[in-house]
Protein backbone atom coordinates (compact mmCIF):
# COMPACT_ATOMS: atom_id res chain seq x y z
CA UNK A 1 0.00 0.00 0.00
CA UNK A 2 1.19 3.50 -0.72
CA UNK A 3 2.06 6.13 1.80
CA UNK A 4 -0.63 7.37 4.13
CA UNK A 5 -0.85 10.22 6.54
CA UNK A 6 -3.40 11.73 8.82
CA UNK A 7 -5.35 14.88 8.17
CA UNK A 8 -4.05 16.43 11.34
CA UNK A 9 -2.61 15.65 14.72
CA UNK A 10 -4.63 14.43 17.64
CA UNK A 11 -7.34 17.07 17.76
CA UNK A 12 -9.23 15.86 20.70
CA UNK A 13 -12.71 17.04 19.90
CA UNK A 14 -12.55 15.21 16.59
CA UNK A 15 -10.22 12.30 17.26
CA UNK A 16 -11.55 10.99 20.58
CA UNK A 17 -14.76 9.08 19.97
CA UNK A 18 -14.96 7.46 23.38
CA UNK A 19 -15.68 8.87 25.93
CA UNK A 20 -18.30 10.83 24.02
CA UNK A 21 -17.24 14.13 25.57
CA UNK A 22 -13.93 13.85 23.70
CA UNK A 23 -11.78 14.18 26.81
CA UNK A 24 -9.01 11.82 27.86
CA UNK A 25 -10.12 10.18 31.13
CA UNK A 26 -7.02 10.94 33.20
CA UNK A 27 -6.77 9.65 36.70
CA UNK A 28 -6.89 12.73 38.94
CA UNK A 29 -3.38 12.13 40.22
CA UNK A 30 -2.05 11.75 36.67
CA UNK A 31 -3.39 15.05 35.40
CA UNK A 32 -0.73 17.22 37.03
CA UNK A 33 1.99 15.73 34.89
CA UNK A 34 -0.03 16.34 31.77
CA UNK A 35 -0.35 20.00 32.71
CA UNK A 36 3.36 20.17 33.39
CA UNK A 37 4.15 18.44 30.08
CA UNK A 38 2.02 21.00 28.27
CA UNK A 39 3.83 23.89 29.87
CA UNK A 40 7.20 22.40 29.01
CA UNK A 41 6.22 20.94 25.67
CA UNK A 42 8.68 22.98 23.61
CA UNK A 43 11.57 21.17 25.26
CA UNK A 44 10.00 18.12 26.88
CA UNK A 45 8.18 16.59 23.93
CA UNK A 46 10.21 13.48 22.97
CA UNK A 47 9.48 14.39 19.36
CA UNK A 48 11.67 17.48 19.77
CA UNK A 49 14.59 15.15 20.42
CA UNK A 50 15.35 12.16 18.27
CA UNK A 51 13.10 9.62 19.95
CA UNK A 52 10.89 7.34 17.94
CA UNK A 53 7.31 8.63 17.95
CA UNK A 54 5.60 5.76 19.76
CA UNK A 55 2.17 4.26 19.27
CA UNK A 56 -0.47 5.44 18.46
CA UNK A 57 1.19 8.82 17.78
CA UNK A 58 3.12 7.49 14.80
CA UNK A 59 -0.14 7.05 12.91
CA UNK A 60 -1.19 10.69 13.07
CA UNK A 61 2.02 12.61 12.61
CA UNK A 62 2.22 15.15 9.82
CA UNK A 63 4.81 13.04 8.05
CA UNK A 64 3.64 10.02 6.06
CA UNK A 65 4.17 6.35 6.58
CA UNK A 66 4.03 3.44 4.19
CA UNK A 67 2.60 -0.02 4.69
CA UNK A 68 4.26 -3.09 3.24
CA UNK A 69 2.91 -6.61 3.42
CA UNK A 70 4.33 -10.03 2.72
CA UNK A 71 3.34 -13.48 3.85
CA UNK A 72 4.94 -12.98 7.23
CA UNK A 73 3.78 -9.67 8.63
CA UNK A 74 2.55 -6.15 8.00
CA UNK A 75 5.33 -3.56 8.11
CA UNK A 76 4.67 0.06 9.02
CA UNK A 77 7.54 2.24 7.86
CA UNK A 78 7.27 5.78 9.21
CA UNK A 79 9.14 8.64 7.65
CA UNK A 80 9.58 10.19 11.08
CA UNK A 81 13.10 9.27 12.30
CA UNK A 82 12.86 6.17 10.07
CA UNK A 83 10.95 4.34 12.77
CA UNK A 84 9.32 1.10 11.73
CA UNK A 85 7.07 -1.54 13.26
CA UNK A 86 6.58 -5.15 12.33
CA UNK A 87 3.06 -6.42 13.04
CA UNK A 88 3.40 -10.19 13.11
CA UNK A 89 0.48 -12.27 11.96
CA UNK A 90 1.72 -15.72 12.99
CA UNK A 91 -0.15 -15.87 16.29
CA UNK A 92 2.95 -15.88 18.44
CA UNK A 93 2.68 -14.17 21.83
CA UNK A 94 4.07 -10.75 22.67
CA UNK A 95 7.73 -10.21 23.37
CA UNK A 96 6.94 -9.12 26.91
CA UNK A 97 8.73 -7.02 29.42
CA UNK A 98 11.05 -4.95 27.26
CA UNK A 99 10.62 -1.17 27.07
CA UNK A 100 10.08 -0.52 23.37
CA UNK A 101 9.28 3.01 22.18
CA UNK A 102 7.17 1.51 19.39
CA UNK A 103 5.88 -1.40 21.47
CA UNK A 104 5.57 -5.04 20.42
CA UNK A 105 2.83 -5.57 17.83
CA UNK A 106 0.89 -8.76 17.18
CA UNK A 107 -1.82 -8.65 14.54
CA UNK A 108 -4.71 -10.57 13.12
CA UNK A 109 -7.37 -10.01 10.50
CA UNK A 110 -10.98 -9.56 11.54
CA UNK A 111 -12.73 -9.58 8.21
CA UNK A 112 -11.35 -6.61 6.29
CA UNK A 113 -9.82 -5.04 9.39
CA UNK A 114 -6.24 -5.43 10.52
CA UNK A 115 -6.24 -5.54 14.31
CA UNK A 116 -2.93 -4.97 16.08
CA UNK A 117 -2.43 -5.56 19.77
CA UNK A 118 0.51 -3.51 21.02
CA UNK A 119 2.23 -3.88 24.41
CA UNK A 120 5.73 -3.77 25.95
CA UNK A 121 6.05 -0.02 25.82
CA UNK A 122 8.61 2.27 27.33
CA UNK A 123 7.27 5.34 29.10
CA UNK A 124 9.41 7.61 26.94
CA UNK A 125 6.90 8.65 24.27
CA UNK A 126 3.93 11.00 24.28
CA UNK A 127 0.55 10.70 22.62
CA UNK A 128 0.64 14.14 21.02
CA UNK A 129 2.46 17.48 21.08
CA UNK A 130 0.22 18.77 23.86
CA UNK A 131 1.83 16.59 26.51
CA UNK A 132 -0.68 13.77 26.72
CA UNK A 133 1.35 10.85 27.97
CA UNK A 134 1.31 7.26 29.16
CA UNK A 135 3.25 4.91 31.40
CA UNK A 136 5.00 1.67 30.53
CA UNK A 137 1.70 -0.10 31.24
CA UNK A 138 0.24 1.29 28.02
CA UNK A 139 -1.73 -1.19 25.95
CA UNK A 140 -3.04 -0.19 22.54
CA UNK A 141 -5.39 -2.07 20.25
CA UNK A 142 -5.33 -0.61 16.75
CA UNK A 143 -7.81 -1.24 13.97
CA UNK A 144 -6.97 -0.41 10.36
CA UNK A 145 -9.90 -0.55 7.94
CA UNK A 146 -9.77 0.60 4.34
CA UNK A 147 -13.15 2.22 3.96
CA UNK A 148 -12.56 3.35 0.38
CA UNK A 149 -9.66 3.49 -2.05
CA UNK A 150 -8.14 6.60 -0.56
CA UNK A 151 -9.07 6.20 3.10
CA UNK A 152 -7.69 3.98 5.81
CA UNK A 153 -9.74 4.40 8.97
CA UNK A 154 -7.50 4.23 12.00
CA UNK A 155 -8.89 3.41 15.41
CA UNK A 156 -6.91 2.93 18.58
CA UNK A 157 -8.17 1.88 21.98
CA UNK A 158 -5.78 3.19 24.59
CA UNK A 159 -5.53 1.59 27.99
CA UNK A 160 -3.14 2.44 30.81
CA UNK A 161 -4.38 1.82 34.35
CA UNK A 162 -1.62 3.95 35.80
CA UNK A 163 -2.64 7.08 33.89
CA UNK A 164 -6.24 6.67 32.75
CA UNK A 165 -9.45 5.83 34.60
CA UNK A 166 -10.74 3.72 31.74
CA UNK A 167 -9.83 2.77 28.17
CA UNK A 168 -10.53 5.43 25.58
CA UNK A 169 -10.65 5.45 21.86
CA UNK A 170 -9.52 7.62 18.96
CA UNK A 171 -10.63 7.41 15.35
CA UNK A 172 -8.71 9.23 12.62
CA UNK A 173 -9.05 8.83 8.85
CA UNK A 174 -5.70 8.38 7.09
CA UNK A 175 -5.56 9.61 3.50
CA UNK A 176 -3.72 7.92 0.67
CA UNK A 177 -0.88 10.19 -0.44
CA UNK A 178 -0.33 10.25 -4.17
CA UNK A 179 2.89 11.01 -5.97
CA UNK A 180 5.11 11.09 -2.94
CA UNK A 181 7.64 8.69 -1.59
CA UNK A 182 8.99 8.20 1.88
CA UNK A 183 12.35 9.93 2.16
CA UNK A 184 15.01 9.63 4.81
CA UNK A 185 14.36 11.65 7.94
CA UNK A 186 17.59 11.26 9.84
CA UNK A 187 17.23 13.15 13.06
CA UNK A 188 20.03 15.31 14.32
CA UNK A 189 20.12 17.30 17.49
CA UNK A 190 21.45 20.81 17.43
CA UNK A 191 23.47 22.71 20.00
CA UNK A 192 20.40 23.47 22.09
CA UNK A 193 19.38 19.83 22.25
CA UNK A 194 16.42 20.30 19.95
CA UNK A 195 16.34 18.23 16.87
CA UNK A 196 16.36 19.41 13.34
CA UNK A 197 15.18 17.11 10.65
CA UNK A 198 16.68 16.68 7.27
CA UNK A 199 14.32 18.87 5.26
CA UNK A 200 11.45 16.98 3.73
CA UNK A 201 11.69 16.58 0.01
CA UNK A 202 9.25 15.69 -2.68
CA UNK A 203 11.44 13.81 -5.11
CA UNK A 204 11.34 15.18 -8.63
CA UNK A 205 9.41 12.83 -10.94
CA UNK B 1 41.89 -32.15 -16.35
CA UNK B 2 40.81 -29.21 -18.43
CA UNK B 3 37.61 -31.01 -19.39
CA UNK B 4 36.85 -31.71 -15.72
CA UNK B 5 37.13 -28.04 -14.83
CA UNK B 6 34.93 -27.17 -17.74
CA UNK B 7 32.13 -29.28 -16.36
CA UNK B 8 31.94 -27.51 -13.03
CA UNK B 9 29.05 -25.05 -13.21
CA UNK B 10 30.49 -21.65 -12.52
CA UNK B 11 28.74 -18.35 -12.08
CA UNK B 12 30.23 -14.94 -11.62
CA UNK B 13 30.48 -15.77 -7.93
CA UNK B 14 32.21 -19.06 -8.44
CA UNK B 15 29.17 -20.79 -6.93
CA UNK B 16 26.80 -23.35 -8.27
CA UNK B 17 24.16 -21.89 -10.53
CA UNK B 18 21.94 -24.94 -10.29
CA UNK B 19 20.06 -23.63 -7.26
CA UNK B 20 16.43 -22.93 -8.05
CA UNK B 21 15.29 -20.19 -5.67
CA UNK B 22 11.82 -20.04 -4.16
CA UNK B 23 9.80 -17.57 -6.18
CA UNK B 24 7.18 -14.93 -5.63
CA UNK B 25 3.98 -14.86 -7.61
CA UNK B 26 5.60 -12.55 -10.15
CA UNK B 27 8.32 -15.14 -10.79
CA UNK B 28 11.20 -13.28 -9.14
CA UNK B 29 13.18 -14.93 -6.37
CA UNK B 30 11.58 -14.73 -2.94
CA UNK B 31 14.16 -13.00 -0.74
CA UNK B 32 11.73 -12.35 2.10
CA UNK B 33 13.10 -13.25 5.48
CA UNK B 34 15.51 -12.40 8.25
CA UNK B 35 19.18 -12.49 7.27
CA UNK B 36 22.51 -11.65 8.78
CA UNK B 37 25.98 -11.04 7.46
CA UNK B 38 28.18 -14.12 7.33
CA UNK B 39 31.31 -11.97 7.52
CA UNK B 40 31.04 -10.15 10.82
CA UNK B 41 34.63 -8.96 10.53
CA UNK B 42 33.46 -6.50 7.87
CA UNK B 43 31.54 -4.56 10.51
CA UNK B 44 34.87 -3.88 12.14
CA UNK B 45 37.07 -3.56 9.09
CA UNK B 46 36.11 -4.30 5.50
CA UNK B 47 39.80 -4.96 4.77
CA UNK B 48 39.80 -7.73 7.38
CA UNK B 49 41.70 -7.83 10.64
CA UNK B 50 43.19 -10.08 13.25
CA UNK B 51 40.96 -10.84 16.22
CA UNK B 52 41.66 -8.68 19.25
CA UNK B 53 39.79 -7.88 22.44
CA UNK B 54 36.14 -8.68 21.67
CA UNK B 55 36.44 -8.05 17.94
CA UNK B 56 36.43 -11.00 15.56
CA UNK B 57 39.17 -11.58 13.03
CA UNK B 58 38.82 -12.62 9.43
CA UNK B 59 39.84 -11.95 5.88
CA UNK B 60 39.00 -8.88 3.83
CA UNK B 61 35.58 -8.92 2.16
CA UNK B 62 37.06 -6.92 -0.71
CA UNK B 63 37.41 -9.21 -3.71
CA UNK B 64 38.53 -6.56 -6.16
CA UNK B 65 41.30 -5.37 -6.00
CA UNK B 66 42.64 -8.84 -5.35
CA UNK B 67 44.89 -7.72 -2.51
CA UNK B 68 41.76 -6.97 -0.47
CA UNK B 69 42.84 -3.38 0.13
CA UNK B 70 40.78 -0.29 -0.54
CA UNK B 71 42.38 1.65 -3.43
CA UNK B 72 42.56 4.99 -1.64
CA UNK B 73 43.82 8.11 -3.28
CA UNK B 74 46.85 9.30 -1.25
CA UNK B 75 45.00 12.29 0.25
CA UNK B 76 42.01 10.29 1.43
CA UNK B 77 44.16 7.52 2.87
CA UNK B 78 45.25 10.16 5.37
CA UNK B 79 41.59 10.88 6.17
CA UNK B 80 40.94 7.20 6.76
CA UNK B 81 43.94 7.03 9.06
CA UNK B 82 42.66 10.06 10.96
CA UNK B 83 39.26 8.41 11.30
CA UNK B 84 40.96 5.30 12.64
CA UNK B 85 42.64 7.34 15.35
CA UNK B 86 39.33 9.10 16.11
CA UNK B 87 36.96 6.17 15.99
CA UNK B 88 34.70 7.99 18.45
CA UNK B 89 33.59 9.96 15.40
CA UNK B 90 31.99 6.86 13.87
CA UNK B 91 28.51 8.10 12.86
CA UNK B 92 26.84 4.87 14.00
CA UNK B 93 28.35 5.48 17.44
CA UNK B 94 26.19 8.59 17.44
CA UNK B 95 23.10 6.59 16.46
CA UNK B 96 23.23 7.57 12.81
CA UNK B 97 22.06 5.32 10.05
CA UNK B 98 24.73 3.27 8.29
CA UNK B 99 24.81 4.18 4.66
CA UNK B 100 25.55 1.63 1.97
CA UNK B 101 27.02 -0.99 1.88
CA UNK B 102 27.54 -0.71 5.64
CA UNK B 103 23.86 -1.37 6.33
CA UNK B 104 24.43 -5.00 5.37
CA UNK B 105 27.50 -5.69 7.49
CA UNK B 106 26.53 -5.34 11.17
CA UNK B 107 26.33 -8.42 13.39
CA UNK B 108 22.59 -7.76 13.77
CA UNK B 109 19.78 -9.14 11.65
CA UNK B 110 18.21 -7.42 8.68
CA UNK B 111 14.83 -8.23 7.21
CA UNK B 112 14.08 -8.19 3.51
CA UNK B 113 10.47 -7.40 2.65
CA UNK B 114 9.22 -7.71 -0.91
CA UNK B 115 5.87 -6.13 -1.70
CA UNK B 116 4.60 -5.35 -5.19
CA UNK B 117 7.33 -3.33 -6.79
CA UNK B 118 9.22 -2.49 -3.63
CA UNK B 119 11.99 -4.21 -1.76
CA UNK B 120 12.45 -2.91 1.76
CA UNK B 121 15.54 -3.52 3.86
CA UNK B 122 14.98 -3.15 7.58
CA UNK B 123 18.03 -3.18 9.80
CA UNK B 124 17.69 -3.92 13.47
CA UNK B 125 20.61 -1.73 14.40
CA UNK B 126 19.87 2.03 14.26
CA UNK B 127 16.43 1.00 12.89
CA UNK B 128 17.81 1.84 9.47
CA UNK B 129 15.42 1.55 6.55
CA UNK B 130 15.97 1.44 2.83
CA UNK B 131 13.02 1.41 0.46
CA UNK B 132 14.28 0.14 -2.89
CA UNK B 133 11.95 1.21 -5.69
CA UNK B 134 11.71 -1.12 -8.67
CA UNK B 135 9.50 1.09 -10.83
CA UNK B 136 12.22 2.07 -13.28
CA UNK B 137 12.27 5.73 -12.37
CA UNK B 138 15.67 7.43 -12.06
CA UNK B 139 17.26 8.80 -8.91
CA UNK B 140 15.57 12.03 -7.88
CA UNK B 141 17.34 15.32 -8.34
CA UNK B 142 18.22 17.48 -5.33
CA UNK B 143 18.05 14.70 -2.79
CA UNK B 144 20.87 13.63 -0.52
CA UNK B 145 20.63 11.12 2.28
CA UNK B 146 22.75 9.04 4.64
CA UNK B 147 21.50 5.90 2.91
CA UNK B 148 21.38 7.53 -0.52
CA UNK B 149 18.60 6.70 -2.94
CA UNK B 150 18.09 3.09 -4.04
CA UNK B 151 16.65 2.01 -7.38
CA UNK B 152 16.45 -1.68 -8.18
CA UNK B 153 15.79 -4.03 -11.04
CA UNK B 154 16.07 -7.73 -11.66
CA UNK B 155 18.77 -9.17 -13.89
CA UNK B 156 17.65 -12.76 -14.18
CA UNK B 157 17.44 -13.99 -10.61
CA UNK B 158 19.71 -11.27 -9.23
CA UNK B 159 18.31 -8.14 -7.60
CA UNK B 160 20.51 -5.27 -8.76
CA UNK B 161 20.28 -2.02 -6.81
CA UNK B 162 21.80 1.25 -7.95
CA UNK B 163 22.47 3.52 -4.98
CA UNK B 164 23.40 7.17 -5.37
CA UNK B 165 22.61 10.58 -3.82
CA UNK B 166 24.64 10.04 -0.66
CA UNK B 167 25.36 12.83 1.79
CA UNK B 168 28.91 11.59 2.23
CA UNK B 169 28.83 11.45 6.02
CA UNK B 170 28.84 7.69 6.51
CA UNK B 171 31.72 5.32 7.12
CA UNK B 172 32.21 1.84 5.72
CA UNK B 173 33.11 0.19 9.01
CA UNK B 174 34.25 0.82 12.55
CA UNK B 175 37.85 1.15 11.41
CA UNK B 176 37.13 4.52 9.80
CA UNK B 177 37.19 3.53 6.14
CA UNK B 178 35.28 6.19 4.30
CA UNK B 179 33.30 7.38 1.34
CA UNK B 180 32.07 10.83 0.42
CA UNK B 181 29.09 12.35 -1.37
CA UNK B 182 30.33 11.10 -4.75
CA UNK B 183 29.87 7.48 -3.72
CA UNK B 184 27.96 5.31 -6.15
CA UNK B 185 27.15 1.71 -5.33
CA UNK B 186 25.80 -1.13 -7.42
CA UNK B 187 24.59 -3.95 -5.21
CA UNK B 188 23.76 -7.46 -6.35
CA UNK B 189 21.66 -9.84 -4.24
CA UNK B 190 21.73 -13.43 -5.54
CA UNK B 191 20.22 -16.37 -3.73
CA UNK B 192 22.64 -19.28 -4.05
CA UNK B 193 20.94 -21.68 -1.66
CA UNK B 194 17.77 -21.83 0.43
CA UNK B 195 19.47 -20.01 3.28
CA UNK B 196 22.14 -17.99 1.49
CA UNK B 197 22.20 -14.74 -0.45
CA UNK B 198 25.49 -13.71 -1.98
CA UNK B 199 25.74 -9.96 -1.53
CA UNK B 200 28.05 -7.97 -3.72
CA UNK B 201 28.63 -4.23 -3.72
CA UNK B 202 30.69 -2.43 -6.33
CA UNK B 203 31.64 0.94 -4.95
CA UNK B 204 33.02 3.82 -6.94
CA UNK B 205 33.88 7.19 -5.52
CA UNK B 206 36.36 9.06 -7.70
CA UNK B 207 37.21 11.65 -5.06
CA UNK B 208 38.17 8.97 -2.53
CA UNK B 209 39.37 5.96 -4.53
CA UNK B 210 41.64 5.58 -7.52
CA UNK B 211 39.35 2.91 -8.98
CA UNK B 212 36.09 1.10 -8.31
CA UNK B 213 36.27 -1.77 -5.84
CA UNK B 214 33.99 -4.67 -4.95
CA UNK B 215 33.10 -6.35 -1.69
CA UNK B 216 31.32 -9.67 -1.47
CA UNK B 217 30.05 -11.79 1.38
CA UNK B 218 27.12 -14.02 2.20
CA UNK B 219 23.92 -13.13 3.99
CA UNK B 220 22.75 -16.10 6.00
CA UNK B 221 19.10 -16.80 6.73
CA UNK B 222 18.46 -16.67 10.47
CA UNK B 223 16.64 -19.51 12.24
CA UNK B 224 12.90 -19.68 11.65
CA UNK B 225 11.06 -17.42 14.06
CA UNK B 226 13.88 -14.89 14.41
CA UNK B 227 12.36 -11.45 14.89
CA UNK B 228 13.98 -8.06 14.66
CA UNK B 229 13.60 -6.25 17.94
CA UNK B 230 13.62 -2.55 18.53
CA UNK B 231 17.12 -1.19 18.74
CA UNK B 232 17.19 1.76 21.05
CA UNK B 233 20.28 3.88 20.53
CA UNK B 234 19.41 6.17 23.47
CA UNK B 235 17.57 7.76 20.56
CA UNK B 236 19.43 10.57 19.01
CA UNK B 237 23.02 11.45 18.57
CA UNK B 238 23.21 13.73 21.58
CA UNK B 239 20.44 12.58 23.87
CA UNK B 240 22.84 10.73 26.10
CA UNK B 241 24.66 13.98 26.73
CA UNK B 242 21.61 16.18 27.02
CA UNK B 243 19.29 13.89 28.87
CA UNK B 244 21.34 11.78 31.25
CA UNK B 245 18.24 10.88 33.22
CA UNK B 246 16.80 9.14 30.22
CA UNK B 247 20.06 7.38 29.51
CA UNK B 248 20.41 6.07 33.03
CA UNK B 249 16.95 4.61 32.90
CA UNK B 250 17.99 2.20 30.16
CA UNK B 251 18.55 -1.35 31.36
Amino acid sequence: MAAMNADAGLERAHAIVDPPNGTIPYRPEALARRVQNFENRAKADPETKCFQPGVPRAAYLRSPFQIFQNGRAVYMVYQDVHAYRIIYLDGKPHNEGLPFAMGDSRGRWEGQTLVADVTSFSDTTWLDAAGDYHSDRLHVVERYTRTNHDTLMYEATIEDPEVFMRPWKIRIPLRLQKGIQIVEDECEEGENGRRHHVPLFKPAP
Amino acid sequence: MRLFLFLIPISAFGQSTTFEPPRQHDGHPDLNGVWRSGAIVAAFNVEGQKAFYNEPGGPSVIVDPQDGKLPYLPATLQSANDNHVHRERDPTGHCHTHGVPRMLVPPFPIEIVEDSGNVVLLSETEHSVRIILLDGRPHPRNYRAWNGDSRGHWEGDTLVVDVSNFNGRTWLDQAGNLVDENEHVVERFTMTGPDTIVYEARVEDPTVYSRAWTMRFSLLRQPKGTELIEYDCIEGERSEVHYPGAAQKKP
